[in-house]
């Protein structure tokens, strides 16, 4: 029979390992998404923020997508209400995560719950909902380390930007947003697994070429619509499964 | 940049209320079952809102005609190799090298 101090020995390994599986796991996501930092750091200097405000983005905005839009968006001087309607619009998938999360995380306590949201991200939402998936339990200690990791990573590749874009003129038209595009495309193409996905990624994908020329400010949020809704009222969902 | 801070202050809030807001125990209603298919629409909807203009108008920045624009091809070959791989970090780290590539020959 084990003593208490086994039990707490064990405990912890089991601990050490479950965060040392998180880190492992997030790295690769973590790693693709540097030349993106390194852009959203460069980018903020460029258009005038100071070195803190834009470590300060990433410190507690902690949303790429959302801070590169804004970023142009100030950059252009557009509307400040575009910016907040951007930032909702790319944030509004994590709604979906944390309802996902939901159900296994209620009966934590507050400070768990809080900094759950805080790190929660597309990166860390996929290799949680693995770990679910692989031990049928859901993991704070595992989605908190993931998260934390990725945290870690992306604002230093932010302040590696800051520091870089002072130095290296243009290295914001080196062509580092394709990064972004990289990124996206290896996180959504694997999760086109029905009609109704395909046809709402076509059909944000293609609307959102159109306004981007007649509303270029609104052109995420309507194409974005365009597309839920498209897969939401997919004439063919009889024929999937989901 | 003179109403920085309230952009910041704001776009905190917008971005911690989205990851918050259903992980709160004083939202105790479920969501019903059309809303979360609507909901399950957003991930891929805003992804691709958000690749497919710098794969298409990435060449716009410059003086790149369509047809030359490394955007373009790099990103075309991404999403091959992203039906063929699993592995994330190798999809972009070729589909980066693919573009570095591109850039200097087209």
């Amino acid at each position: 029979m084990l003593n208490e101090t086994d039990v707490v020995a064990s405990s912890r390994t089991n601990d050490v390992s479950v965060m040392s599986g998180a880190v492992i796991d997030i790295m690769p996501l973590a790693l693709a998404t540097v030349p993106w930092g390194i852009l959203c750091g460069s980018l903020a200097i460029k258009i005038g923020l100071t070195a803190i405000q834009a470590q300060l983005m990433s410190l507690l905005v902690f949303a790429g997508a959302a801070q590169l839009a804004s970023i142009t968006i100030m950059g252009a001087t557009g509307a400040i209400s575009s910016i907040f309607s951007s930032t909702f619009v790319i944030s509004s998938r994590h709604l979906l995560y944390s309802a996902v999360f939901r159900e296994h995380v209620r009966q934590l306590s507050f400070l768990s719950r809080i900094c759950i949201a805080f790190f929660l991200t597309d990166e860390m939402f996929a290799v949680t909902c693995a770990y679910i998936e692989k031990h049928r339990v859901f993991s704070a200690l595992y989605a908190l380390s993931a998260g934390i990791t990725f945290y870690v990573v992306w604002n230093l590749s932010t302040f590696a930007g800051i520091v870089a874009g002072q130095y290296i003129p243009n290295l914001e038209s080196m062509g580092l947003e394709f990064a972004i595009a990289a990124t996206f495309i290896a996180i959504v193409i694997p999760t086109i697994k029905d009609v109704s996905i395909l046809i709402s990624a076509v059909v944000s994908g293609f609307s959102v070429l159109l306004f981007s020329i007649y509303i270029p400010d609104y052109a995420l949020i309507v194409a974005t619509f365009c597309g839920m809704l498209a897969g939401y009222l997919n004439p063919m969902k009889e024929y999937d499964n989901g | 940049m003179d109403n920085f801070w309230l952009v910041l202050a704001v776009m905190t809030c917008i971005t911690f209320s989205c990851r918050y807001l259903f992980l709160s125990r004083t939202i105790s209603f479920e969501l019903n079952p059309r809303i979360k298919r609507v909901l399950s629409f957003t991930a891929p909807a805003v992804l691709t809102a958000m690749w497919m203009p710098i794969v298409f108008l990435g060449h716009t920045a410059s003086d790149v005609a369509f047809f030359n624009s490394p955007f373009l091809y790099a990103g075309l070959f991404t999403v091959l190799l992203s039906l063929k791989m699993k592995n994330t970090l190798a999809v972009v780290f070729l589909g980066m090298s693919a573009f570095v590539i591109f850039r200097i020959i087209l």
